[in-house]
């Protein structure tokens, strides 16, 4: 055996290989046979999916637990089951991190505790947009020592979610459930901007069914109790998408909308649809039925720039639409209600699902455009239960302190206190010929107020078709417009080219708006 | 077998379809009122309705099983 050089350092270089060939083999060969066999991807495959080939810039592969020998030689390592580090999406930095599951379930070991926080604080420090990955379990009773009497952090410690909420208010954050995701995990997953989970691969608990089962007493498995059919419903997760790889696009095309940080602008991109394309379906999609519904969706997707809507949150709050789009390239917030569902009614669900994506838009400085038919609150007992007046009314006062440009194109119903969330302070408004306004729907008030007139008529259901009729002219744009209540009353063919002309106008205010966002207190 | 659960509560307008009858995909099942709109339903398959358990006038519940469609012709 040749005697070492002095000078030379190839002992320790040739650990350091070893090391982190033994860091890339993860939990090892079977670990990722089983991961594979479930039908899910390793952390390192879900990262390779998402980021720019050959992007990736890790941090800590070095970190993990290693045994030596008598002699110093290493004899195992087991890599920190957390991988963190930057990678570019679209060409764009990002920070990117997510449990390893084919170590002690994603459950987080000593050092892949420390890598798993320092997300945030990275992507606040570098402020790029954070990336989350994740499948695991949180934390075990035996803590992330894995012996009985671990050392707790110091009582002077930061609260550890400091740096989560911080991240919120600073850098887009995305999210996706890949596996099942449970505990501090959870409690991460759903502390973001976008979430979304794999409707095969994911469940979302707060507890697993064991812990559910001894404290509750209730018998479910992961998937009754969190599975996509639970999450994308309630709104704990945004969207669910089919497999892990849909989860990744759909989190690369939210990302495609966002700016770095608060600090800077979302980016504009060249638009070939053009921005003076008129679209005559426009003109007859809203029946002159008034029970009759239409497909608002159809009418987001034929004003923005083609194909460029996202919509988010379709499962939930559904009598509201809420996603990104872009006109003229400019990224921007689309709300709209969807008559299909309750009529389009400001539900409770559907109010804190306005109210985030308002929050949204303010947060990252996007124009907002509303196309409003907005019967009012929803009304009714399940309604009252869910204390409906004082979330929507939350929506109302968060549009009401908006600060970001807003289009308001009234479609058709604009009625009661629930129309105003539809309308920001120095808006643009513009009003369809098929657009009716005021305190109360015509139907409903007319019946109520006129109770006894109608009553008492020779012919009372005549009487009530003559006053609401009566009513509803009066409900009309056209008088509207004439007081300048609204901009323009427009051909709803041209409603394209008049939202791109207005966005090019609203685009030079943006730089302005730039920084933290205020946020009142509300309801 | 298919079971078309309501979507939302309201009360039952029309019922368009008997047991028996053969639906194509976008067939108009049944139209509920919602909140002064109407909302229809239509078959998501083709197949034969095995069962309705609505009829006009019913108030409805979110998720209450209004058709059941099964596989293949009467």
């Amino acid at each position: 055996m040749v005697a070492l050089n002095h000078m030379s350092w190839e002992k320790e270089i040739q650990e350091i290989e070893k090391r982190k060939q033994l860091a890339l083999l993860q939990g090892g060969e079977s670990a990722t046979a089983k991961q594979h066999k479930k039908g899910r991807l390793t952390i390192r495959e879900r990262i390779s999916a998402l980021v720019d080939p050959g992007s990736f810039e890790e941090l800590g592969l070095a970190s993990g637990a290693a045994s030596t020998d008598a002699s110093g030689s290493l004899t195992s390592f087991e890599p920190a089951n957390f991988l963190v580090g930057f990678g570019k999406v679209d060409g764009r930095r990002i920070v990117v991190g997510g449990e390893d599951f084919t170590m002690k379930g994603g459950s987080p070991s000593t050092a892949g505790l420390r890598k798993s926080i320092y997300a945030e604080d990275l992507a606040l420090q570098y402020k790029v947009p954070l990336v989350r990955l994740h499948e695991g379990a949180g934390g075990s009773v035996g803590g992330s020592s894995g012996k009985a009497t671990s050392t707790s952090d110091p009582v002077y410690s930061p609260p550890r979610f400091r740096s989560v909420a911080k991240a919120m208010g600073t850098v887009p954050v995305a999210t996706a459930a890949l596996g099942a995701v449970a505990g501090l995990p959870a409690g991460r997953l759903v502390a973001s901007h976008f979430s979304v989970m794999s409707k095969a691969t994911a469940q979302i608990l707060t507890a697993g069914p064991a812990v559910v089962a001894r404290a509750m007493g209730e018998q479910k498995s992961k998937e009754e109790l969190g599975g996509w059919k639970v999450h994308t419903k309630n709104g704990t997760v945004d969207n669910g998408a089919e497999d892990e790889i849909a989860c990744l696009n759909e989190i690369k095309k939210f990302l495609s909308y966002m700016p770095n940080n608060i600090h800077e602008l979302a980016p504009r991109l060249n638009c070939d649809d053009p921005i003076d394309r008129k679209d005559p379906t426009l003109s007859t999609i809203v029946p002159r039925d008034r029970r009759k519904s239409f497909d608002m969706r159809l009418i987001i997707n034929r004003i923005v720039d083609h194909s460029s809507f996202f919509e988010i949150g379709a499962g939930y709050g559904r009598s509201q639409i809420t996603g990104l789009a872009r006109l003229n390239g400019q990224p921007v917030g689309i709300w709209a209600n969807d008559c299909k569902f309750l009529a389009g009614s400001m539900t409770a669900d559907g109010a804190d699902k306005a109210r985030r994506f308002m929050e949204l838009c303010e947060l990252f400085s996007l124009p907002i455009v509303a196309l409003v038919d907005e019967p009012g609150f929803m009304i009714g007992s399940q309604a009252e239960k869910e204390s409906t007046i004082r979330r929507g009314t939350a929506a109302v006062l968060t549009a009401a302190m908006s600060t970001v440009p807003w289009a308001s194109v009234m479609i058709r119903r604009s009625f009661g206190v629930a129309q105003a969330a539809h309308y920001g302070p120095d808006g643009y408004v513009i009003a369809w010929p098929s657009a009716e306004s005021g305190p109360l729907p015509v139907e409903g008030g007319v019946a109520v107020a006129f109770q006894k007139e109608i009553a008492a008529a020779p012919d009372p259901e005549a009487r009530r078709r003559e006053l609401e009729q009566e009513f509803s002219a009066r409900q009309s744009p056209f008088p509207r417009s004439e007081s300048f209540g609204v901009h323009d009353i427009i051909n709803p063919a041209e409603t394209r080219p008049e939202l791109c002309r207005w966005i090019d106008r609203v685009a030079a205010l943006l730089p302005a708006l730039l920084g933290s966002a205020q946020f009142h207190i509300r309801p | 077998m298919t079971k078309i659960a309501l979507e939302t509560a309201g009360s039952v307008w029309k019922v368009l379809v008997n047991v028996g009858d053969f639906v194509n995909v976008g067939t108009t099942m049944f139209v509920l009122e919602v909140m002064k709109m109407e909302v229809s339903y239509e078959a998501p398959r083709e197949g034969t309705v095995t069962a309705i358990h609505i009829k006009e006038g019913d108030i409805v519940e979110e998720e209450q099983i209004a058709v059941e469609i099964e596989d293949g012709e009467s």
